[in-house]
């Protein structure tokens, strides 16, 4: 009966214990199976968000121009973590930050906190080495420009999370970013991923983004930074422009802008937070200057277009001044009586404005939008404005005279470029395009830009007798030192008074020293601006920007292979 | 010998020597089935970790090409080319005197001039 008794007993505590592993059970499978399920999958799974690769940027041969590298980022888990402080000091010795803004970040209850993003190979690797469970390293692209400051201004930037902030990396931003994709992957207890691609494996595949190729050279390019660069520190400038442009199509080959530089590294959009805004800026496309005597030009067009002027027409400039309204315009230097073309090849103000009289400013108006002033030329950077240029009916009565000689009115490098290029072009103003194929990585087809004409400003006839007019004024008048060795060329020469902030006067001090002009004469390949702001000391724009025109002119139409047209009879005739 | 054929659940076995046998034999069947569907569980687990591991490491192999294809871009930078070569290789620019154009007859001089688009 005992033995029975301890045998029931025994049974009873089994049963008891069973019964509590059944309840046991019971609780965890029905009354907290969701909030278990949803734990086990926290811990189990992870959802891992996968960055799309931004699309490359090219020169026009192809050449990497700015590229999308995959760098560590440092990650932590505050929560987790027992000893900040001790993690945060054996941090800033490998990462080189503040330890008490690491420690900061390591104090928190959140799961998930950056550390420090983008890191060096070798920071990352002694990062590992820690063997830290509460600090981590995902893979994340960054933005790298291999050649530097080559073309910053045009490239642009991007900030941390790869978004555009400048250049054709914010124009075309949509373009170059491409589709983030996501996996949804399960993890075993050491972290590791599980099955990638087995049952139940869900994700979406990033899009990468789309290639794009700029008509930019980068051999030109860096001709033209070289070359302003130099003049900018022989005259000590405040800054510059240059613009190198192919005129039959309205590509854009080189575009350089230096902003401050005296001193001061050109801007690097390797690291943009080294410079200020003003030297990122892309002055080509968002500032306007009163152009100057390279402005006469167009005044000579219009006036040619509208038989208002003969170009061997003989016009008294001897009084070396002009009246207009209240004001009183001189020359520079003291003229006699001038051809039409010497008054455009010595850049006399008074038969310029004599001339601008007898056209009219309803006509002379005309073609001043015709070729394109006022108005967006329509490039595909950030930023761009129209200009300054007033309606003719708001014109006072010295409009006609200061325009004439490029004053009262606001241009933009890029409009002065592209109406040049229209020169250069037959009379037809291109519309200038710095994008011109965007590459689908995806084996689609991609987009190719064309050229586009705007439309017609003078005829052809018109351009060749303005042709031989800005020949004469690099042969024989202001623009001397822009005589590119072996080829033929044709500009302007322009010496603009910036307005004084203080007084709102003209000043006598700073200046704007410019050429424009394209080479060879005859058969233009390329278009060169040259802009150069408060140069000290000399200050003529045919003796500060014209040498920087023959410098890129000899080197840029040597490189393109342009055969030389004027090399003084050293020429060997050769059979096919 | 008599045979006797019981039903234990759906499936019929035979009692006495050879039914024991087969019970065995049919026990041992489930037993390799079992072992054989976790055994190769284990394998698709194991082929999972090494298909991660070959994965992470052709990423990695793509990530040093792509970083040195950088790296020879960084290099070939022409501020760089021209530096060496004026430099280090002491060249110079050939003045115009020493220029001498070939021609071809019949061309006509500057009208065969190239655009960048036709390069």
């Amino acid at each position: 009966m005992e033995k029975r008794g301890r045998i029931l007993a025994v049974l009873l505590i089994m049963a008891l214990g069973f019964c509590a592993v059944a309840l046991r059970l019971v609780y965890l499978q029905v009354v907290e199976r969701s909030e278990l399920t949803a734990r086990a999958e926290r811990q189990q799974e992870r959802l891992v968000k996968l960055e799309p690769k931004r699309g490359t940027i090219f020169d026009r041969m192809v050449r990497e121009l700015a590229v999308s590298l995959d760098v560590d980022s440092v990650f932590g888990i505050p929560a987790d973590i027992d000893n900040p402080r001790t993690l945060a000091q054996q941090l800033s010795r490998i990462l080189k930050e503040n330890p008490a803004a690491l420690e900061q970040r390591l104090s928190s209850d959140k799961r998930f906190a950056w550390i420090s993003r983008k890191v060096e190979p070798s920071q990352a690797r002694k990062i590992k080495e820690l063997g830290s469970r509460d600090i981590g390293l995902l893979v994340e692209s960054k933005r790298f420009y291999p050649k530097k400051a080559l073309a910053g201004q045009v490239l642009g930037f991007t900030n941390m999370d790869n978004k555009g902030l400048e250049g054709v990396e914010l124009s075309y931003d949509a373009v170059l970013s491409g589709m983030s994709g996501w996996v949804l992957a399960e993890k075993d207890a050491m972290g590791r991923t599980v099955f990638p691609g087995g049952p139940g494996f869900q994700y979406k595949l990033p899009k990468p983004g789309k290639d794009i190729i700029l008509t930019i050279d980068e051999v030109l390019q860096h001709i033209a930074e070289k070359e302003l660069d130099k003049a900018l520190a022989e005259f000590h400038a405040a800054g510059g422009v240059c613009i190198v442009m192919a005129p039959r199509t309205g590509e854009l080959l080189a575009l350089t802008v230096r902003s401050g530089t005296s001193g001061r590294p050109s801007f690097n959009p390797n690291t943009p937070q080294q410079y200020k805004p003003a030297e990122w800026r892309n002055r080509a496309v968002t500032d306007v200057f009163e152009p100057g005597s390279i402005f006469k030009p167009f005044l000579a067009a219009a006036a040619l277009e509208e038989h208002a002027v003969h170009p061997m027409e003989r016009i008294d400039c001897s009084a070396g001044s002009i009246q207009v309204a209240d004001r009183v315009i001189k020359d520079a230097h003291h003229n006699g009586v001038l051809t039409f073309t010497d008054v455009i090849a010595d850049s006399s103000n008074v038969g310029t404005i004599k001339v601008a009289t007898r056209l009219g400013k309803q006509r002379f108006y005309k073609y001043i939008t015709a070729f394109g002033f006022g108005k967006k030329t329509g490039l595909d950077m950030p930023g761009e404005i129209s200009g300054l240029v007033k309606d003719y009916r708001l014109w006072s009565g010295v409009s006609i005279g200061s325009i004439a000689i490029g004053q009262e009115i606001g241009v933009t490098p890029i409009q002065m470029a592209a109406a040049y290029s229209a020169l250069a072009n037959g009379g037809t103003l291109m519309k200038p395009y710095i994008v011109s194929e965007i590459v689908d990585r995806d084996g689609k087809e991609g987009e190719k830009y064309a050229p586009q004409p705007v439309g017609r400003a003078v005829s052809e006839d018109t351009v060749k007798k303005l042709t031989k007019i800005l020949q004469r004024v690099v042969a024989h008048g202001t623009g001397q030192k822009a005589a590119p060795a072996g080829y033929t060329a044709a500009g302007k020469t322009g010496t603009a008074q910036k307005i004084d902030q203080k007084t709102g006067l003209y000043s006598k001090e700073d200046y704007v020293s410019s050429f424009v002009g394209f080479a060879p004469a005859n058969a233009p390949a390329l278009v060169i601006l040259v802009m150069i702001d408060s140069p000290v000391g000399i200050v003529w724009g045919g003796s500060v920007a014209a040498p920087v025109f023959k410098a890129i002119a000899e080197q840029g139409l040597a490189y393109l292979q342009v055969p030389p047209d004027n090399v003084g009879g050293r020429m060997l005739l050769v059979a096919r | 010998m008599s045979t006797r054929v019981d039903n234990i659940g759906f499936l019929p076995f035979e009692q006495g020597k050879h039914g024991s046998a087969r019970r065995t034999l049919f026990v041992g069947l489930i037993i390799l089935c079992l072992l054989l569907y976790v055994g190769g569980k284990v394998n698709i687990v194991r082929l999972g970790y090494q298909i991660e591991a070959l994965e992470r490491e052709k990423r990695e192999l793509e990530r040093a090409n792509r970083s040195l294809r950088i790296e020879a871009s960084s290099l070939s930078s022409p501020a760089r080319i021209e530096e060496l070569a004026v430099k280090r290789m002491g060249m110079v620019r050939p003045p115009k005197e020493n220029i001498v154009v070939v021609k071809r007859k019949g061309s006509r001089g500057s009208s065969d001039a190239q655009t960048p688009d036709a390069r």
